[in-house]
């Protein structure tokens, strides 16, 4: 990683900062402090102006979904950004004032819908309290005349008209009055009643004991007139609504518009962020930045090619990024690395260890040759078809790399489809077959050799934990740790192949046996007198004996290692029964439909759920058996100045 | 009463698929009420909570793989009928997986719902929840391990 400084002419700040962005060869440095002379330009309102644009289209592109959706393929979600061509940019730079406008149209119709929506919640309430005046032909706002009090409204009891009477004359036997019951339900009663205004106080007292309440709805029409009128403005609203949802949709045919700006929009906000960290003078401009040193000519060509300018690199400190460096074989596994923490300058890469190991276990786990080869095909071919984006194409590439090691243990475990090749040949001959018998190599069967298979997986374990222990080792070696290296490092290495070894003899021989032993005890020793190095007094002897305890965490590490036989097992046995249950409805036609069905699904069900299986625990034992070993993390990766769309992407210039 | 150890290998057999999908099933169900609840604010987050949701889910799958090895092996899909001492021995090694695989899918449903939680806050949170998560699957796969080796043992054992 190299520290870079471009000095440039401010009349070439344009063209340059666009090919830096299209190039994707520096991370931007921010400096805090201006040196004497430079200054920062502020480009803030501009930049709001554009982020402001590009959330217009999101909103509007979101808006778009809703009503007209999209018409999308099940695996469309593979597919890359679109490729355009460098000229395209100023065609997509001059339509851009049009197609914000459109943007707006679009979120001022979703507006008038919501809005309306509520409206028409509002009256629809209106409506439901009117409905029980229906029969009054006085507005419910009616005042009182010159010599009578009116009431309208409702008690929360059903009365008919002799009930009513008798309680309100119970209520107060002086009360003079007059009602008519408009309507009446359960725990409801709808009436108006006129009593002499001067005994209007009376009347109130008595209404209110009884628990009397005026209509939500007041209106000076009568509440039928009301009704009418709040019908139409309803039926005018849902007009309205109808309108717009035709309107947006008419607008759906801007989709790939409003993406494709909301792409030039987020390309020039980023670029007016990155104007707001350059140094400037009154004729120059200043960009600080990180770039791998393998990149440095191409930057040097490309600075040269478009203006004139000045470069100088140095060195990076220890803050710099790290950009990870990997060939094909391990670069699908960089995003595994990547998702634990990107490695800290005191860190080897250990990728090409890791994507090793991880095809190899995962090939284990699943341990299919039929989903191997069918993983392989079907990301091969989606990889032709959809031209995925590189860090989809990382992915899928780590899975179709996974499948070729699935095929293999898939051969070695004899399972093809779990047992479907003799299920069906047994199923149509009416043969007794075993899958041994028919595959011409001999095979490890998970069920029958279970023991071996575990040993062979915990040794798998030991090489993988000495593994990552030797690169621990070589880091110390790296920073003259020779302590960390052969002490702490190199003794416990000695010692679990000194327990291998002994492990080996118990099967093999007595002198093997005694050799593994000597080798062992023989590091013990060494732990004990050396772990407590770096303690005072007593604590030595107790710090170097404690050490010793180290030795159950090792054990439980190895012992996790039995999870590959776990796994390999459970695809074997769940494809079996399936295959099992496919053949159980006998040779009719029938039968064979339902074995058909019933095989596509169960192994599609088996795929999905071990294929998951593998990956967690083929994560984990990385993660936490491997990496616990030796690795640190901490680094920052190295992120480039880039266009960071999300639709399209700009065709390299040949 | 009993002339073979059938009976006894089924009700093995049935323990160790019940007991083991009893604690998948109990783990698996509160993960998903929890992934559920992140979903409800963010559906895009699905691939991840459905792994985490799914983590539990293996006890119930290693105790149906032990119930299916001991009906391959006494007589019901295929192997001969076991004799009394051998019925016992199924049922004594389904109890590892039945016992294990139950109370380990609790406690691992429990800590998928912490994963999940911790992973709706921030993304990155992601892989270090699963390997938490995966941590308990450990005790799961010993029990696992032990049924299986003794259930695979059993017919050739002459008792």
């Amino acid at each position: 990683m190299k520290k870079v400084r471009i000095v440039a002419l401010r009349e070439d700040r344009k063209r340059l900062l666009e090919h830096i962005q299209d190039s994707a060869l520096i991370q931007v440095r921010k400096v805090d402090k201006s040196e004497k002379g430079f200054s920062k330009v502020n480009v803030t309102s501009q930049m709001k102006i554009f982020e402001k644009n590009v959330t217009l289209c999101e909103n509007s592109l979101s808006i778009l979904d809703e009503y007209a959706r999209e018409k999308k393929g099940l695996l469309s979600s593979f597919a890359g950004r679109k490729e355009i061509d460098p000229d395209e940019i100023g065609e997509i730079a001059s339509n851009s004032g049009e197609v914000i406008n459109v943007c707006r149209q679009i979120i001022d119709c979703n507006r008038t819908i919501i809005d309306n929506s509520a409206e028409i919640v509002r009256i629809n309430t209106s409506l439901a309290q009117l409905e029980v005046w229906q029969n009054l032909d006085i507005p419910i706002n009616t005042a009182d005349t010159q010599s009578t009090a009116v009431f309208i409204g409702s008690l929360p009891k059903m009365y008919n008209d002799g009930e009513l009477k008798t309680a309100l004359a119970a209520e107060n036997p002086k009360l003079e009055f007059e009602f008519e019951i408009q309507h009446k339900e359960d725990n409801l009663t709808c009436f108006v009643l006129f009593a002499p205004i001067s005994q209007k106080k009376m009347a109130e007292d008595v209404l209110r004991t009884l628990g009397f309440a005026k209509p939500m709805t007041g209106t000076s029409h009568t509440p039928a007139v009301k009704t009418s009128r709040l019908t139409n403005k309803k039926v005018q609203l849902q007009n309205d609504i109808e309108r717009c949802e035709k309107a947006i949709e008419e607008l759906a045919e801007h989709r790939e518009e409003i993406k494709v700006t909301q792409d030039y929009f987020r390309i020039r906000a980023d670029k007016y962020n990155v104007i707001n960290e350059l140094e400037h003078t009154k004729h120059v401009f200043v960009i600080n930045g990180y770039i791998p040193d393998e990149d440095y000519d191409k930057l040097i060509k490309l600075c040269e090619r478009v203006s004139t300018c000045y470069i100088e690199a140095e060195d990076a400190d220890d803050d710099a990024p790290v950009k990870l460096k990997n060939n094909r074989f391990s670069k699908p596994a960089q995003s595994i690395l990547t998702m634990y923490a990107a490695p800290s300058h005191a860190d080897i890469d250990p990728t090409p260890l890791l994507a090793f190991f991880f095809y190899f276990f995962f090939g284990m786990m699943f341990s299919d040759a039929g989903y191997g080869l069918l993983m392989v095909i079907a990301i091969g071919i989606v990889l032709k078809a959809f031209k995925p984006d590189e860090k989809m194409r990382n992915n899928l590439k780590l899975f179709q790399y996974c499948g070729v090691s699935t095929f293999f243990w898939g051969l070695i475990f004899g399972s093809i489809f779990g047992d479907a090749p003799v299920v069906l040949y047994n199923y149509f001959t009416g043969a007794k077959l075993t899958m041994a018998q028919l595959l011409p190599w001999p095979t490890l069967d998970p069920q029958k050799d279970a023991l071996v298979l575990m040993i062979i997986s915990i040794a798998f374990g030991l090489v993988h934990i000495l593994v990552g222990m030797g690169c621990k080792f070589y880091i110390c070696l790296k920073q003259k740790d020779w302590g960390g290296a052969f002490f702490d490092t190199g003794l416990w290495m000695l010692m679990l192949i000194g327990f291998a070894v002994l492990a080996a003899g118990i099967a093999v021989s007595q002198t093997v046996f005694y050799i593994g032993a000597g080798i062992a005890i023989a590091c013990a020793v060494g732990l004990v007198l050396t772990q407590g190095r770096k303690k005072k007094g007593i604590g030595k002897v107790v710090g170097g004996l404690a050490s010793l305890y180290d030795v159950t965490s090792y054990i439980s590490d190895l012992l996790s290692y039995s999870r590959l036989l776990a796994l390999g097992l459970t695809t074997g046995v769940m494809a079996q029964v399936f295959n099992m249950l496919a053949t159980m409805f006998g040779k009719s036609v029938v039968g064979m439909i339902f074995m058909i069905i019933i095989m596509i699904v169960g192994h599609a069900i088996n795929i999905g759920l071990n294929a998951l299986g593998s990956y967690v625990h083929t994560m984990r034992l990385q993660y936490v058996e491997m990496f616990s070993k030796f690795y640190e993390g901490g680094g920052k990766e190295f992120e480039p100045f880039t266009l960071n769309s999300k639709y399209i992407k700009i065709k390299e210039e040949k | 009463m009993f002339t073979n150890g059938m009976f006894f290998a089924l009700v093995g057999a049935s323990i160790a698929t019940a007991l083991a999908g009893f604690g998948s099933a109990k783990g698996v169900g509160g993960a998903a009420q929890a992934s559920m609840g992140v979903l409800s604010e963010d559906s895009s987050k699905f691939g991840k909570m459905l792994v985490l949701t799914l983590l539990p889910g293996t006890q119930g799958l290693y105790g149906f793989i032990v119930g299916f090895l001991i009906l391959v092996n006494c007589g019901v899909l295929g192997g001969a009928v076991p004799t009394m001492a051998q019925g016992l021995a199924f049922l004594g090694a389904s109890l590892a997986i039945g016992i294990g695989g139950m109370v380990s899918g609790f406690a691992q449903g429990k800590a998928a719902v912490s994963g999940i939680a911790m992973s709706a806050k921030d993304d990155r949170n992601f892989s270090k929840a699963m390997v938490s998560v995966t941590l308990v699957e450990i005790y799961a796969l010993l029990s696992f391990i032990v049924s299986l080796l003794v259930v695979i043992s059993v017919p050739a054992l002459k008792i």
